[in-house]
């Protein structure tokens, strides 16, 4: 327990003062973080249709008004906590408001009632509620209730509702009014005996275990939840089919429908989270049992109810199972959700207790008034922090869904959508026998991102890839076919080469389904080599022999290939079957062997399984004609193409380079072996050899840009596949190169690519999608049990369709695993990618990465690409990679990657980074690379990423001044045995509310400028809040307190208070002076408009006491020029009130306030002119400055800090100047016990008779010590020579008296 | 019909599948699982046999032998 709260529970309340109950205090934080929030104003109206008796409806209110006294409650922001009184005068009333004569008086009264409910309410003056009859008609009338969510909760406006009904019934019919409330006072007693009682404790025990391991709450969108001033709202009415379905079904599992559908409604978001568990918030209404059951007031508490999944289990179980949670919490329900957080450490920044909100109402009925025909509607029910379903029954048919949302979280849309899906939902839960038979999409979204979406039926002659490679050969045998180091193969060079190896292959047994293996450096032999292997009716198999060779010989014993064309060290295990290029045929002497068919394979490539076995991916020949046929018409390739082949073979993207260019007759360029890892290298290739067309890697496309050389190139077409290409890769690309780009996804298993998205300059999607399937191509995105999911849900991919690979070579088992039938069209496969992904409402698919490296840290789904962006948008490093790294257990972090000069500051980074990202995904380290690894194919091998040392990005020290400051008081307010890094969160480290707002004091304190509660709350990490408060830091020095003076912690410090014009600025000098104490300013709280103005002067000093005992316990000294003087004696009388000890009290020329009262009043010009001496000048001497802008001209060319007041501080001190005149000419002294120290200005008041006697009724003693100056010298370097060590004389003799 | 003691204990009991022997007269109703909506139910159904307590009135004190003091009182009251 902090220091703050054991102070409060021995501190005794002023009279009719209470505690707020803890029901209370929750709310009274919401409302602190941002009192303008008027979200806490639960608003509804009555329809009353029928002839109305007003008077009797009056008399009824009154009546009820009499008995609800929490109507007139008002709240106050004491100097420990908040405190709360019943205060008769704030009472409302009813006001009644005739709109008969308007044109459309309903829709009049609804915006009336709307603009109230959006007014905030001022909780320490009220009244905290309104309520207006509006009549309509003569026989319609709204009644409009509208109360703050600190007095009443829901069930506390049914019950005053009820009772205006029940009253007027009663009164009309002559019989008894029924039992009035109970006073609130019976709700206060109860919440203070249920603090001490042994039923919290073993409360606190159930929910300790019931939260155990409690994942990171999630909700159905990521981000904070925070409420905004309103939220959206969709209004369905469920129709009396899934009414009684719902009670048939309840009835049926043996639980009662409100459970039922709660569970129901927890499983779809549940799943549309993606998750295992989803925590929902359940209101418990906190009455059952409860002495004030039927008091007015506000008890609701909202519960947090583990659901997890059992979508698997028949729906009657499943029910059973969470309706027995649902009971357990309700009999612990007591027991504070804003406790909870306090005990689990969730508070503030991202985290959160519970995600949406479930709120059942079984029995919204409307009140009765006898006579007349009732409607409810509901306005504003609390605070949405992020999505609440509620469903209103009225017991017998009908049942009514809100979906009310957050604004910040969830588009119109999405609310729109989520309504409209949920029902689906709830219909087909409620038939089904398990919920995994129910599909999460609604059977709109299934139609259209099922079927209509994949409609890419396209006719493709059916033909084998030799087919068409050979009908090139014999139309264009004189074009350029392959260039290669200078060297050219025409189309007829190439059709007799490759014909005559292959009759060769044929002779050593290639044929249909049988493979040929190519183990050749890029070359011409290479492509002669490929096209051999085709025209034998064979399949290719690519090898890299730089591979080890453990793994080679695996892939050949597996595969037994007929002939291995390479050199024959390529794999000596296969000696025998080499078949090198000197030993190649070079004319055919046969070609009537049999050639494949569209079913035949075309090619086997082994990718790398994840148990580390390559897997042999066959692909058939229908399949890749398809995806090359897509290719060239959909992007209009021919004759005069030039394609670069720079993938190696062994990587599926090869296959379109090697054949695309025979089936359009266009040139393809073969890259020198290794130039693939050469941006210079290819730089020069496209210019030399006039390439259209290339294809990259994304992370081999970022180095490539990042080669100087490679700016103002031109080309047709750049093709990007095999990793995540980010939207900062297309932005750059587009800055640099002149071409189209175009984003290219599938899987080795699918011949190639499968879906495509054309990455264009105009295209600002970010995640960058992978876009749409290709001809006769289906991409499903499926959950766990098959079934399609809405936009936005992330699943697994699946893949279907033509260009569906055979399987795994000899591997049926691994093939299994991966091919299944499509449970959607009879007789199709599907592949399961292993990739996880998300639809976007247009249909286009986003890759969210493989499912077994889905990122999500502290339960937030993060899109790594975005930090990416936000990484190289700073212009700062050259490349950059994110990832999610668990080099700890169960300490996953991100981790950003750069490669960059090494003059760059890592700081300067984050700070351009959290301009872009939300903290949450700021990365909690920076590895600097030379450059990024990258596997053999040119991707980013992300194994070969080394662990950050995490320590030093954690542990950096506080460095800027701010940051040293949050520290220490860190480290003051938290007790903590060392200061706290620069990355310590104020609520991980054991804050909550109650520390919260010590904290934020102190920063008022100790800067001057008001962080409000809410930025401790937004930002608990000291260099994130040092960060914000640089930026709010425009009221500076303007709070009711400000630290003049740092001194020594171990002296008593001074309190120096503010003269007329509010603020304490003016006493630097003297504070300077004081040798190495603390020394404080006591600043009016006028300066700030919000505030309302102290009623009294004596009010005003009780503040100021408030105030003071927070900053410091022990002896007080007190000092006050002028008006300060004024002041200073006013608290230390009332200190002396409350027992507490006054040291020394040193008026600074002041004199009681009798001496001015007979002083004219001052007005705007006069009180401008006192600026004047509060910058110290004598305003007698200047009787021209007369206007604002000639004294604040004057101001500034003094060089006063007056002078460089923002316009709103001025305004303030100028507030502060005519506020303070009325006070003082209100406040009649109280006599001081002891002696006051009069400091004279010995050169001014000639003609006054202002003596420092005149305070001798006051005090028990008066000294006077005279300073050579006049009025408004007083606080000047000259006078405070003389004020200063006098001051510190007597602090010596009084600390020496040990008076404490 | 008049409402008793006992057959208000037999309602409860059947609502929360209990055998009425095991519900004690004293017994906090909400520790057996009775919830508000059950008890709503609960209510409805004596309101139509002439009980006139309402759903805060019942909530107050949450067992069978507080419920039958407040329906005595209304009783000696009307």
């Amino acid at each position: 327990m902090t220091s703050l709260s054991a102070n409060l529970i021995g501190s005794a309340m002023p009279s009719g003062e209470q505690l707020l109950t803890e029901a209370q205090a929750g709310l009274w934080y919401v409302q602190q973080i941002d009192l303008s929030n008027p979200i806490l104003n639960a608003s509804q109206y009555v329809e009353l249709a029928g002839v109305l008796d007003v008077d009797l409806f009056r008399q009824a209110f009154a009546q009820m008004l009499e008995e609800a006294d929490c109507l007139s409650l008002t709240f106050h922001n004491g100097a420990f906590c908040p405190s709360q009184r019943l205060d008769a005068s704030t009472r409302p009333f009813l006001e009644i408001l005739d709109l008969r004569s308007e044109a459309d008086p309903a829709s009049a009264a609804l915006t009336l009632m709307q603009a109230d409910t959006a007014r905030p309410v001022d909780l320490g003056k009220g009244p905290i509620s309104r309520f207006t009859l509006f009549r309509l008609s003569e026989d319609r009338h709204y009644w409009y209730e509208r109360i703050h969510h600190l007095a009443i909760d829901g069930y506390g406006i049914v019950l005053v509702t009820n009772r205006v009904g029940e009253i007027y019934s009663a009164l009309k019919s002559g019989t008894g009014t029924g039992t009035p409330f109970a006073p609130f006072a019976q709700a206060i007693d109860e919440g203070v005996a249920y603090l001490s009682d042994d039923r919290r404790r073993r409360d606190a025990e159930f929910w300790r275990n019931e939260l155990a391991s409690l994942p990171e709450v999630v909700s159905l969108a990521g981000g904070r939840a925070v409420s905004e001033h309103s939220f959206r709202r969709e209004t369905r009415h469920l129709s009396t089919d899934i009414f009684s379905a719902l009670v048939a079904r309840a009835e049926r599992a043996k639980v009662t429908w409100p459970d039922l559908l709660t569970a129901l409604v927890a499983s779809y978001c549940r799943r549309y989270a993606a998750t295992a568990e989803i925590v929902a918030g359940v209101p418990h209404m906190g009455r059952l049992g409860s002495k004030a059951a039927r008091v007015p007031c506000t008890l609701m508490n909202v519960l947090p109810v583990r659901f997890e999944n059992t979508d698997y289990l028949p729906v009657d179980d499943a029910a059973v199972i969470h309706a027995k949670r649902l009971m357990a919490c309700r009999r612990h329900g007591r027991y504070r959700s804003e406790q909870l957080r306090r005990d689990l450490g969730l508070i503030g920044g991202q985290r959160r207790l519970f995600g949406p909100l479930i709120n059942v109402q079984p029995f919204d009925m409307p009140p009765k008034f006898d006579g007349l025909d009732v409607a409810l509607h509901i306005l504003g029910a609390g605070a949405v922090d992020d999505i609440t379903f509620t469903f209103r029954g009225d017991a017998k048919t009908s049942l009514m869904m809100e979906v009310d949302s957050n604004p910040a979280l969830y588009s119109e849309q999405d609310t729109k959508d989520h309504s409209a899906r949920l029902i689906s939902y709830l219909e087909s839960a409620l038939q089904a026998e398990r919920l995994a038979d129910v599909p999460l999409a609604s059977p709109n979204e299934r139609q259209r991102y099922l079927f209509d979406a994949n409609a890419t039926g396209h006719a493709v002659e059916d033909v084998t890839l030799v087919e068409l490679i050979e009908r090139t050969m014999h139309t264009y045998p004189d074009a350029p076919a392959v260039v290669f180091e200078g060297q050219t193969l025409t189309y007829a060079e190439l059709d007799r080469r490759s014909l005559a190896l292959a009759s060769q292959l044929v002779e050593r047994g290639a044929g249909p389904d049988r493979l040929v293996a190519v183990a050749l450096p890029r070359s011409l032999e290479l492509i002669i080599a490929l096209f051999a292997i085709l025209r034998s009716g064979a399949a290719y198999l690519p090898l890299d022999v730089s591979h080890p060779k453990e793994r080679l010989s695996r892939i050949l014993s597996s595969a037994q290939p007929v002939v291995i064309l390479g050199e024959k060290n390529s794999a000596d295990l296969f000696e025998d079957a080499h078949l090198p290029p000197s030993r190649w045929r070079q004319g055919a002497q046969r070609t009537d062997w049999p050639v494949s068919s569209p079913d035949n394979l075309a090619y086997v490539i082994y990718t790398s399984g994840s148990t580390g076995e390559p897997k042999g991916v066959m692909i058939e020949h229908r399949a890749i004609v398809n995806r090359l046929e897509w290719m060239r018409q959909h992007y209009s390739f021919g004759q005069q193409d030039r394609i670069l082949q720079k993938t190696p073979a062994t990587f599926d993207v090869s296959v379109w380079e090697f054949f695309l260019p025979a089936l359009c007759s266009a040139t393809l360029v073969v890259a020198p072996p290794e130039a693939h890892r050469d941006p210079l290298a290819i730089a020069r290739i496209i210019r030399d050899e006039n390439i259209t067309t290339l294809h990259f890697v994304p992370s081999m496309l970022s180095a490539f840009m990042a080669e100087p050389s490679v700016e103002g190139l031109a080309v047709s077409r750049v093709f990007c596949s095999g990793e995540e290409l980010t939207a900062e890769q297309r932005d750059r690309f587009h800055r640099l190169i002149k071409g189209e780009l175009h984003n290219l996804y599938g899987p080795t298993e699918a011949a190639v690519d499968v879906s495509y998205w054309e990455a264009s300059a105009s295209d600002s999607s970010s995640p960058l999608p992978i876009g749409w399937p290709v001809w006769n191509t289906k991409l499903y995105v499926l959950d766990d049990h098959l079934h399609p999911l809405p936009p936005g849900v992330a699943g697994h991919l699946y893949l279907g369709g033509v260009q569906l690979a055979r399987g795994y070579l000899g591997r049926d088992d691994l093939t299994s695993d991966r091919f299944f039938p499509d449970p959607f069209i009879d007789g199709h496969r599907i592949y399961k990618t292993g990739d996880m992904a998300k639809l976007r409402a247009d249909g286009a698919i986003v890759y969210l990465g493989r499912s077994d490296h889905q990122v999500k840290i502290r339960g937030l789904r993060i899109e790594l690409g975005e930090i990416e962006v936000a990484i190289m948008a700073s212009g700062l490093v050259r490349e950059a990679v994110v990832m999610a790294r668990e080099d700890r257990p169960g300490d996953k972090r991100i981790v950003a990657y750069v490669v960059a000069s090494p003059s760059l500051v890592i700081e300067t980074l984050r700070d351009s980074i959290s301009k872009k990202v939300p903290d949450y995904m700021m990365p909690a380290a920076f590895v600097r690379l030379d450059a990024l690894p990258v596997t053999s194919n040119g991707k980013l091998d992300r194994r070969a990423l080394p662990a950050p040392v995490i320590e030093m990005a954690a542990g950096r020290r506080a460095s800027s001044p701010l940051e040293q400051l949050l520290a220490t008081l860190f480290k003051e307010i938290l007790e903590l045995d060392s200061e706290p890094t620069a990355e310590s969160d104020f609520f991980s480290l054991g804050g909550d509310s109650l520390s919260a707002v010590q904290l934020c004091l102190r920063i008022r304190t100790e800067t001057g400028s008001d962080p409000g509660l809410g930025a401790i709350f937004e930002h608990p990490v000291i260099c994130d809040l040092a960060k914000a408060l640089e930026k709010a830091g425009s009221d500076e020095g303007l709070g009711p307190i400000i630290r003049l003076q740092r001194g020594h912690p171990n002296l008593a410090p001074i309190f120096l208070i503010h003269p007329a014009g509010g603020i304490a600025w003016g006493y630097r000098h003297l504070a300077q002076q004081l040798g190495g104490r603390p020394v404080f300013g006591i600043q009016s709280p006028t300066l700030s408009a919000a505030a309302p103005s102290p009623e009294s002067l004596e009010a005003l000093a009780s503040a100021y006491a408030d105030l003071i005992c927070l900053h410091h316990d022990g002896v007080y000294h007190l000092v006050g020029w002028s008006v300060g003087g004024i002041l200073a004696q006013a608290i230390a009388v009332e200190l002396q009130r409350r027992q507490q000890p006054v040291g020394l009290v040193a008026l600074l020329d002041s004199y009681p306030c009798d001496c001015w009262r007979a002083e004219p009043e001052p007005d705007e010009t006069a009180a401008l002119r006192a600026l004047l001496a509060i910058a110290g000048h004598d305003p007698l001497a200047h009787p021209e400055l007369v206007s604002k802008d000639a004294i604040i001209g004057f101001l500034k060319q003094d060089g006063s800090s007056l002078g460089g007041l923002p316009d709103a501080a001025l305004d303030g001190v100028i507030r502060s100047v005519l506020d303070t005149n009325r006070l003082v000419r209100g406040h009649y002294h109280k006599r001081f016990d002891g002696t006051l120290t009069h400091f004279r200005a010995a050169l001014d008041h000639k003609d006054k008779n202002l003596t420092p006697t005149l305070w001798a009724t006051f005090c028990a003693g008066v000294e006077t010590v005279d300073v050579t100056c006049l009025h408004p010298q007083m606080t000047s370097a000259n006078a405070v020579h003389t004020i200063a060590p006098e001051i510190l004389f007597r602090l010596t003799v009084i600390e020496q008296k040990g008076l404490a | 019909m008049t409402i008793t003691l006992e057959k208000m204990r037999a309602d409860v009991a059947a609502i929360i599948h209990e055998d009425p022997s095991e519900i004690g007269f004293d017994d906090n109703l909400m520790d057996l699982g009775l919830d508000s909506m059950r008890l709503m139910n609960l209510i409805l159904t004596w309101q139509e046999a002439g009980v006139d307590l309402d759903f805060g009135e019942f909530a107050e004190e949450f067992t069978l032998s507080g419920w039958w003091r407040a329906i005595e009182a209304k009783r000696a009251n009307a």
